[in-house]
């Protein structure tokens, strides 16, 4: 053993040499456990598709943790104050994955579609701009007002550039081979605009096994061989309630029911009782939950379908089997994020669980504006529309105590109406093997694989 | 203990080259102190070595060691302005360019004698201005057989007879390469070949200034990269002045002919071009093509019978291997050999007739350039030390003959000539001040004597 550790010294020391090799090595695989994804249609619900999409697709521009603004399709970017206008200047003779070409229409088009989306991020910056033109390789945003942190409002991460064609990829890899259930191979997009990856493969696995390369897990976990990366996010999960006619004793009852689940699955989330964290909400959130028995005698007679968004998926098999442990007549649905927006108006989405991915460090008033936009659905009304008016004027008050009262009083109001109800939290930690030393990861938590290169043997 | 035996061993490995030339070094540290503190008074005075004899058992080699190795210590000195005088070595003496001795100061000789088992250094400094010998001093240290045979062992040689660094200015990034032809007006023209432009240079004396400069357009298919590199190919076709550009983020390179007063279009090629060289009579463009937006070449190169105007395709191909540089010697427009650093870093050899030969030492490198098949430049492969190493491949083997220290990382070589000397490019990517800015420099690398 002794000499075989001698034997391996200088191959130890020409491997170090080597790391650091002047030319990078091109070539290799990585390789992460993630969520499976619905399709490869942009979805980027839940913190595994946020990085699962941020593979395939490019974003306008890139918000590094230090605040840092970066784009990889853009040769220029410029905002004229005077005539409220930002001008995008794409690279030249840029491609999407298949070889098409990545015209300034596609970044046109894709705007658009950004700032039709039902995102938080997409009606406040639909809010500012008047229109999209474009000419030659320039896209012009021209705005209603003066606002000089356009740029940074286009870091959002569902801004991406999308192909009208679907099997065209603008993202620094492209989808390769698809085995359901088991793993999804990325090959490296030859036309990237930021420069083409150095690693050629990138293999998404979806069962548990052995640890990749690249995992999310929760904190405090594999501190051997691996780098852990505090994501910044969390990810918070609601029982909703879609329809008006449903008894409040049902709704705890559900409610109480979930809970359970948590326990039984071993504690696998945070308790949460606010809408957002706990630590940064001014109102606690307590719904007193009922007893099994109480629960399983109101229960006992409905017949509850709960739909499950799907970028919850990874809980369907504990999910379905505590529910048919519980003898009740619950049967879940999964169903993809934008199924479930074209069934919204259907009377017969009655329960459903859902769940939200936030930045630790987005402001209080930010996340609350969100959920209230993105998460009443269909029970969004003029009351929720004027206090969303009140939170914006208390943002501009500079009065920290108006501002938080403001949540408070959206807080109460939600949950007193009872459509939605916070159940769990989920913090997590990216980790990345050691041997993967120039993995960055970026304001939303994203590992960032552009610079990512094979240790050569 | 066997662990403890197993370190010493690896240390003595790793250590033995410095080990072995302590007494030698010992002997210029103690002269270079001394000169220090007998210079340490005076300001800004200008002083240079006029004279060496050896009369030890050292040779001409060692003598040149010693000589590098004190003039290195004394150029660190604040208050001199040391002037390298020295033309070469011949017959156990320095020969100096004395025409320069006016401007000096003080005036420096050594001597180098064999007192019994030491080797003992003289020396005296002459001051100019008081027209007399100013200080005489005398050391003398061990120097073993074994350090004295590494001494004069041919491993490097030193500035003024190797390549030295001679002309550095900073460019703008993403220079790929550097090719040079003589203009009309018999001057030379530099090329400097970025990924959307070639900047045509004319040397004033020891500047570069500005003569023209002209876009290149790229069409789709393109590859952007991470790490652009490139190369440039001119040479003169009956009447017309040819460019070829190809690069990493192309498929195809750009033919160019200068006619008329201006660069018109004369095709593309579906490989990078290295060389123009005749083979039976005929002109090849001769070349490699790199893997599309990657950092290195297929395992193969190219040859393309060469006629204006060019034909696109049908070059025929002669498999080597992947590579992450590469190069051809040839001497009067015959290919010698290929030399190729492959993706393991390694340096491999090929004969014209493409059998892989293997060269007298085993080297690594990351980027390499072959002179007129005199002499091959590499550099290191490793970020924490970059440097450049010349190797003699005149006699088909591999002999390095000097290396030098490169402050940041070599981007590219390319053989060249500046101001009538014979030499190489390198491209240079050091680190500037503030928080992860780069710049580029580019040096010119030549060898006086040639």
């Amino acid at each position: 053993m002794n000499k075989a550790k001698w034997l391996l010294l200088p191959l130890l020391l020409l491997a170090t040499l080597l790391a650091g090799a002047i030319k990078p090595y091109y070539g290799g695989e990585i390789a992460m456990r993630l969520n499976e994804p619905a399709s490869f249609n942009l979805s980027t619900a839940n913190y595994s598709n946020l990085i699962f999409y941020s593979l395939i697709y490019e974003n306008f521009f890139y918000l590094k943790k230090d605040g840092e603004i970066t784009s990889h399709v853009f040769q220029d970017y410029r905002y004229d104050a005077a005539a409220r206008t930002l001008f995008l200047t794409l690279k030249e003779n840029l491609s999407f994955s298949n070889g098409k070409p990545l015209t300034a229409r596609n970044i046109q088009v894709s705007l658009k579609v950004f700032l039709a989306s039902e995102l938080f991020t997409a009606s406040r910056l639909s809010k500012v701009v008047k229109a999209v033109r474009f000419s030659n390789e320039q896209v012009l945003v021209e705005l209603l007002a003066d606002t000089p942190d356009i740029i940074a409002m286009l870091t959002a991460p569902e801004l991406v550039v999308l192909a009208e064609d679907e099997q065209s990829f603008s993202g620094l890899f492209y989808p390769h081979e698809w085995e359901k259930n088991h793993h999804l191979t990325l090959r490296a997009n030859p036309y990237y605009a930021g420069g083409r990856a150095y690693l050629d493969t990138v293999r998404i696995l979806f069962t548990e096994g052995p640890a990749p390369d690249l995992f999310l897990g929760a904190p405090g976990q594999f501190k051997e061989n691996f780098l852990e990366f505090d994501s910044g996010i969390y990810q918070n999960i609601y029982l909703c309630f879609l329809q008006g006619d449903i008894g409040q004793n049902t709704k705890i009852a559900l409610y109480s029911l979930l809970k359970r689940f948590n326990e039984a699955a071993g504690f696998r989330f945070r308790e949460l009782n606010a809408l957002t964290a706990d630590e940064e909400s001014p109102v606690a959130i307590r719904i007193k939950g009922l007893s099994p028995q109480k629960t399983a005698s109101i229960l006992k007679f409905s017949e509850i379908k709960l739909y499950v968004l799907s970028s919850l998926s990874n809980l369907e098999k504990e999910l379905t089997a505590f529910l048919k442990d519980s003898n009740l007549r619950i049967e879940t649905q999964f169903i993809d994020d934008s199924q479930f927006m074209a069934f919204l108006d259907s009377t017969g989405i009655k329960y459903v669980l859902i769940d939200k991915i936030f930045q630790k460090k987005t402001p209080a008033e930010e996340k609350i504006s969100r959920i209230l936009k993105e998460s009443s659905f269909n029970r969004f009304n003029a009351q929720y529309l004027r206090m969303l008016s009140e939170l914006e004027e208390a943002r501009t008050s500079n009065s920290q105590e108006l501002l938080m009262e403001q949540i408070a009083r959206i807080s109460e109001a939600i949950v007193n109406d009872g459509f939605i109800f916070p159940l769990f939290q989920k913090n997590y930690s990216l980790y990345a093997r050691k041997s993967w030393p120039a993995l960055e990861i970026d304001y939303y938590g994203r590992p960032l694989l552009q610079q990512v290169s094979k240790t050569h043997d | 203990m066997k662990k403890a035996i197993g370190f010493l061993l690896a240390l003595i490995a790793l250590g033995a080259g410095a080990w072995a030339q302590q007494g030698a070094e010992a002997l210029v540290a103690d002269g270079a102190a001394y000169l220090g503190s007998f210079f340490k008074d005076k300001f800004d005075v200008r002083v240079a070595v006029v004279r060496f004899e050896n009369g030890s058992e050292l040779g001409d080699l060692a003598m040149q060691k010693i000589y590098q190795m004190l003039v290195s210590r004394l150029e660190g000195e604040k208050n001199i302005q040391l002037k390298d005088l020295l033309v070469d070595f011949s017959d156990g003496r320095g020969v100096f360019n004395l025409s320069q001795s006016d401007g000096l100061d003080f005036l420096i000789e050594l001597k180098l004698i064999q007192n019994k088992s030491k080797t003992g250094l003289g020396l005296t400094v002459f001051s100019r201005l008081q027209d007399r010998v100013v200080a005489v001093k005398y050391f003398e240290k061990a120097v073993s057989k074994g350090e004295m045979d590494l001494l004069q062992a041919r491993n490097f040689a030193f500035s003024a007879l190797g390549f030295s660094k001679q002309l550095e200015f900073e460019s703008k990034k993403h220079l790929m390469d550097i090719q040079s032809i003589a203009g009309a007006d018999g001057r030379m023209q530099y090329y400097f070949f970025y990924p959307d432009e070639i900047i045509i240079y004319v040397a004033n004396e020891t500047r570069l200034e500005k003569h023209f400069q002209f876009k290149l357009k790229w069409s789709r298919p393109f590859f952007p990269t991470r790490h652009p590199e490139g190369k440039l190919l001119l040479f003169r076709s009956a009447q017309d002045l040819v460019l070829t550009a190809g690069s990493n983020f192309s498929p195809y390179s750009q033919v160019l002919a200068f006619r008329a007063g201006q660069w018109q279009e004369a095709g593309q090629v579906d490989f990078v071009p290295f060389r123009l060289v005749t083979m039976n009579q005929n002109p090849y463009l001769v070349g490699g093509r790199y893997e599309e937006g990657r950092n290195f070449f297929k395992d193969r190169v190219y040859f393309l019978p060469f006629a204006m105007p060019v034909a696109s395709g049908g070059a025929y191909q002669k498999k080597t291997c992947p590579a992450m540089a590469m190069d051809f010697s040839e001497a009067a427009g015959q290919l010698q050999a290929v030399h190729v650093i492959d993706r393991d870093y390694a340096y491999r050899l090929f004969s014209p007739g493409f059998e892989e030969m293997k060269p007298l030492a085993e080297r690594r490198g990351a980027s390499l350039a072959a002179l007129d098949g005199e002499w091959l430049a590499m550099s290191d492969y490793s970020r924490t030390s970059d440097q450049l190493y010349f190797l003699d491949i005149r006699d088909g083997g591999l002999r390095p003959a000097y290396a030098g220290k490169v402050d940041g990382e070599v981007q590219f070589i390319a053989a060249g000539n500046w101001q009538g000397t014979r030499g190489f490019w390198a491209g240079v990517l050091q680190a500037a001040p503030g928080a992860g800015m780069e710049r580029l420099l580019v040096q010119f690398w030549g060898k006086r004597d040639e």
